[in-house]
């Protein structure tokens, strides 16, 4: 069964998101970084709580570009529409909306150029050959840009689920460490 | 959310552990995502289903078709193709997301078996 990159006990941040580095033994990395448990719990808590901001940022980018990808193949879809149109040499009658609820006929004669909203009150005119190769490569970056933001998100998945987990673990060594601590001192026998 | 919570326990947490907490993690997530997607496309399937049902049952011979923000003027029969293709389409991702889905449900259950050998009552890897 493949595991997670082996690599990932070596990668110490990616993209600006910090590892969280794996924990083999609590004791030693309590002594290793000098902290009591309770200031270790206290960072690795913070670090939980940075963790969760970066994610809900992650997330609101991985909405947007699930939405814009549905509205490129749309407009894509048109653009073909139109190409097809243009073989059979008829005009393209369309009902669009005016405002909402309001809709009016359009003739779209045969025509080689479409505009292409741009973004920043910015429309340019292309043509039709030039626009689908336009909105194909924007298709394409999305696509991958959306990639990039998912595997981003489940390293930073992983690196919560290290968090909680060695959280839990300091936690119970403590825990571990006080019953001893007890059965040592209500033990009267030496 | 199904979470990897070890409680109160002496054994030991190893490298190896820890990515499959982290596997589980990931596939459980995939899994959410997944039957969302899937919900979607059936639905999407029972949209074109009346779709084309409709169609069958109207006499014009223009059919508005929405391509875009525009709903075209289209010939029925090019609407009729239209629609079989998009149905074809939407089959085809519901099939591969369930089968992606039931390859998740397995590979979990794999985990879950090898996780809870180690730890038993140390770990809950159940939806609350």
């Amino acid at each position: 069964m493949a595991t997670s990159a082996s690599t990932s006990a070596s990668v110490t941040e990616r993209r600006g998101i910090p590892a969280a580095s794996f924990v083999e033994d609590v004791q030693i990395y309590l002594s290793q970084t000098g902290l009591d448990v309770n200031s270790a719990l206290a960072f690795l808590q913070e670090r939980l709580q940075q963790y969760r901001v970066v994610e809900m940022k992650l997330l609101a980018q991985q909405r947007d570009l699930q939405a814009k990808i549905p509205d490129i193949e749309k407009c894509l879809d048109v653009v073909a529409t139109l190409q097809a149109k243009k073989d059979t040499g008829e005009a393209l009658i369309a009902d669009f909306e005016v405002s909402e609820g309001i809709y009016s006929r359009a003739r779209i004669e045969d025509t080689d150029s479409v505009c292409l909203w741009l973004g920043a009150n910015v429309m340019l005119e292309y043509s039709r050959e030039e626009a689908t190769s336009l909105l194909q490569k924007n298709l394409e970056n999305a696509k991958e840009s959306l990639e990039v933001l998912v595997a981003d998100l489940q390293f930073l998945r992983d690196q919560v689920t290290i968090t909680q987990v060695t959280i839990a673990r300091v936690y119970n060594w403590d825990v571990h460490q006080r019953r001893l601590q007890q059965a040592a001192a209500t033990s009267p026998e030496s | 959310m199904q979470q990897a919570g070890a409680s109160g326990s002496e054994v030991e947490v190893t490298w190896e552990d820890q990515q499959n907490i982290n596997k589980f993690g990931r596939l459980n997530n995939r899994l959410h995502e997944l039957e969302d997607e899937i919900k979607i496309a059936k639905e999407t399937n029972e949209n074109l289903e009346d779709a084309s049902s409709e169609l069958i049952l109207t006499d014009e011979d223009i059919v508005r078709f929405q391509i875009g923000e525009v709903f075209a003027h289209v010939p029925k029969d090019e609407v009729e193709n239209r629609i079989e293709q998009m149905k074809e389409v939407t089959e085809k991702n519901l099939e591969k997301l369930t089968e992606e889905k039931e390859s998740i449900v397995s590979q979990m259950a794999e985990l879950k078996k090898v996780l809870y050998g180690k730890f038993k009552d140390s770990i809950n890897l159940e939806e609350d």
